[in-house]
């Protein structure tokens, strides 16, 4: 008896799971992953927030059917990270997942997203160029950047306009900066650099002073240094360079992308005044839409976004505006990605300017030089040149292929002197493209 | 017979366990099976820890290391020289085995906090090698597009049962083998060294060998958790080598039980499900788990396991007793 009523109890759930399922989405799932606690705390909290800020501009809804938000922390660990990517998508069946933010965290995503074509993915703040090349899988999107993508043209920037020889780069030894250096070094070299010098510390080192009197000694001989770290090691890096008096023997610091964003300004103070980086986003640009995300970013957290704040509402923004080309059918993932690729972000849409993807999956985009000042008694980037829809590939988007076969990036490829740059560039990329950079002086 | 003889209770236990482990799959959810999976290889690094700690009363700080040479060595041989299944995995064993050689060299001699620390350099080595030789390991980015293996035609990439039976497989092996190194006339021989390594010399045991023997039997058993790894997550980077695995690792291991291998994957399972659920619940997981882990060191510092042992000691004679009576009120 009793079974026979368990029988019908249990064919009745099925059968409205079953209903359920085949239905129209009557609440729309979004899964976030990325470091909330931990080290990389700031990455994966500041991407959250920039998602929720998107979320509570639409009120949790579209169309009227409600958004459920869920969000995983991967302390930064990757294997964590796998098995809450499994718990998003078969635990609270996401429709889709945005994040995560760390390099190696990305890396992992792409390859978990190869394996899990049908749960689309919308990569955070995670920079690492295979992402969206030599990985590259269809169901994952990135409406980010490379770590490349950002500094090819400050290379070129530094050469050109700044007409600097030879360069230091001082930087954490690990990938990321590593990708800096390499895509500063293709932009000033092939742009009329002869050197640029790598020295490298280890991540957590914050006593600069063996390097600071290296730099001392370098400086009749080198014309700039830039320094390739992040967090409590740039602080600590403005901090010796002052009191070393190595701001009277170089003109300034350059900085690679992360040094002086939002969130670091107030801590380094006045010496980041004219420090020159290079981003897709700079925090002064005068756009309506960069103000309003600006404010109301201020108003619902009481500080001003960075970066990466910017980068988890975009990519909730392309979620929607994804939505309302597909009417909110957001259960096909196929479609939705297929969506999601083909969204174009104007100018008065993202606080970073006009964006679209290209066939791998990256956003082609603005690169802004930037340069840090002081506006009613507030530091912040100004843009002093932008190089317009720049791709992931950068001066190299018509040979996408070559650049991909050529040789990983390491803590010393590709090689810092002119000579055997060009002997290792001419094997990649071809006699004729070495030609034609030197008849040009370098890119058009 | 009577149900509740002492004598039985052990083989029940097995053959009831026995069979809720070979019928996990069918008897729970497919997330449920993926849990039992990395409780499973991140057990046998616990255990390795374990067996260490409970044998011969040291703490390394190195078995990550082999757990991830293991791990390494799988992925680089299957994605950057595509050899065939079973080199890859035999390979990486081999290789942490030999690296347990060589290290225990250097490691064995040492004892108390000179152990500690000698491992600790050691296991650094390998995390800086994994970080920075790029061109080998891809630096932090990590390998990724390692795929399990497909066996007698099934492929445990694609299915978690067939994976979970695969481990499971493993996963016993070094369990009876570690059991049975523990009573053999080797394992007495180490505990004897545990306790009184100068009566041991002046017997004439060769106290290093055996002490430098079960370094490696150790490595050995991580070795084979870093192949499952590598298998099951489909990559690996220089945060499995690294001190934070080792140290989650001797955490779950004080959590469990540090001398019984059964704490070590109690200890495992509690820690790596509490992970999963607790952050489920609330963002303020760590917290909780840090009040959870203070608790236990204070109020029960042999671990769960070793609480529960204690219990069961002080109170088996009530209990067997009890289960007789109820036994005899169920009957007719």
């Amino acid at each position: 008896m009793a079974k026979g009523k368990f029988a019908v109890l249990l064919t009745a759930v099925m059968f409205f799971a079953t209903v359920g399922t085949v239905s129209a989405v009557d609440e729309i799932r979004v899964g976030t992953i990325g470091p909330t606690t931990g080290w990389a705390t700031i990455f994966g909290e500041g991407a959250l927030q920039g998602v929720k800020l998107a979320l509570a501009e639409r009120d949790y809804k579209f169309n009227g059917i409600p958004i459920k938000l869920f969000s995983e922390d991967t302390k930064a660990d990757v294997e964590v990270m796998v098995t809450k990517l499994g718990s998003l998508k078969n635990r609270d069946k996401v429709h889709f997942i945005i994040g995560p933010s760390l390099g190696h965290e990305g890396m992992a995503a792409v390859d978990w997203g190869a394996r899990n074509p049908d749960t689309p993915m919308l990569i955070g703040y995670s920079a690492p160029e295979d992402i969206t090349m030599r990985k590259a899988t269809y169901s994952v999107v990135r409406p980010g950047w490379t770590g490349a993508q950002v500094i090819f043209n400050f290379g070129q920037y530094c050469a050109k306009d700044l007409g600097y020889k030879k360069i230091i780069i001082v930087g954490q030894d690990y990938s990321y900066p590593w990708d800096q250096a390499a895509g500063f070094i293709r932009g000033f070299l092939e742009n009329g650099g002869e050197e640029v010098l790598r020295i490298w510390h280890p991540v957590e080192a914050v006593d600069f002073s063996s390097i600071m009197a290296r730099l001392a000694s370098l400086s009749g001989e080198y014309d700039a240094v830039l320094n390739n770290s992040g967090g409590a090691q740039v602080v600590a890096f403005f901090k010796q360079w002052k009191q070393f008096g190595l701001d009277k023997k170089y003109p300034q610091i350059l900085g690679q992308a992360n040094v002086p964003i939002v969130s670091m300004l107030p801590e380094l103070g006045d010496q980041a005044l004219g420090v020159y980086s290079s981003l897709h986003y700079y925090d002064g640009n005068p756009s309506k839409a960069n103000q309003k995300f600006r404010e109301d970013f201020k108003k619902a957290y009481g500080h001003y976004p960075d970066v990466i704040a910017m980068q988890g509402y975009d990519a909730m923004r392309v979620a929607f505006k994804a939505m309302e080309a597909l009417n909110g059918k957001v259960d096909d993932p196929k479609a939705f990605v297929e969506a999601v690729r083909k969204v174009k972000m104007s100018n008065a849409e993202s606080p970073r300017g006009p964006f679209y993807f290209d066939s791998f999956g990256n956003p082609i985009q603005n690169i802004y030089i930037k340069k840090v000042v002081k506006k009613d008694g507030k530091l912040m980037n100004i843009a002093v040149k932008t190089y317009e829809n720049v791709s992931q590939f950068g001066p190299y988007a018509n040979m996408a292929q070559k650049y991909m076969a050529g040789p990983a990036t390491t803590r010393d490829y590709p090689p810092g002197k002119k000579a055997e740059y060009f002997a290792e560039i001419e094997k990649w990329f071809g006699k004729d493209y070495v030609k034609n950079l030197k008849k040009n002086g370098g890119w058009k | 017979m009577n149900g509740s003889d002492p004598r039985l209770i052990k083989p029940v236990l097995a053959s009831v366990l026995t069979v809720l482990l070979l019928s996990l799959p069918w008897l729970t959810s497919d997330y449920f099976v993926m849990m039992t999976i990395r409780i499973m290889y991140f057990g046998l690094l616990t255990m390795s820890l374990c067996y260490l700690a409970g044998e011969l009363g040291l703490v390394s700080l190195m078995q990550a290391a082999f757990f991830g040479i293991a791990g390494y060595f799988v992925a680089i041989l299957q994605t950057r020289y595509s050899l065939p299944f079973p080199i890859p995995p035999l390979a990486g064993i081999g290789v942490a085995v030999l690296a347990a050689g060589l290290f225990g060299l250097l490691a064995i001699k040492a004892k108390g906090v000179y152990f500690l620390m000698l491992t600790l350099v050691l296991g650094q080595l390998v995390w800086a090698l994994a970080s920075q030789w790029a061109s080998m390991t891809k630096g932090d980015s990590g390998i990724t597009g390692i795929y399990a293996p497909v066996l007698f035609g099934f492929s445990a990439e694609k299915s978690k049962t067939v994976f979970y039976f695969f481990q499971l497989f493993a996963f016993s092996g070094v369990v009876w083998f570690l059991a049975a190194l523990k009573r053999s006339p080797f394992g007495l021989m180490l505990r004897g060294v545990r306790d009184s390594e100068t009566r041991m010399a002046m017997l004439g045991y060769p106290v290093m060998l055996l002490r430098y023997l079960a370094f490696i039997f150790a490595a050995l058993v991580a070795a084979v958790g870093g192949v499952f790894f590598a298998y099951f997550t489909g990559l690996i980077n220089p945060h499995s080598v690294s001190l934070t695995a080792n140290v989650e690792a001797l955490m779950a291991s004080i959590l469990g039980g540090i001398n019984t291998l059964f704490g070590a994957v109690l200890g495992t399972g509690i820690l790596k499900t509490l992970d999963v659920v607790l952050s489920g619940v609330t963002e303020r997981y760590v917290l909780v788990m840090g009040v959870m882990f203070l608790v236990i060191i204070m109020f029960a510092p042999k671990g769960i396991a070793g609480s529960a042992r204690q219990i069961w000691e002080a109170y088996k004679g009530k209990m067997l007793s009890f289960l007789a009576l109820g036994n005899k009120t169920a009957k007719p």
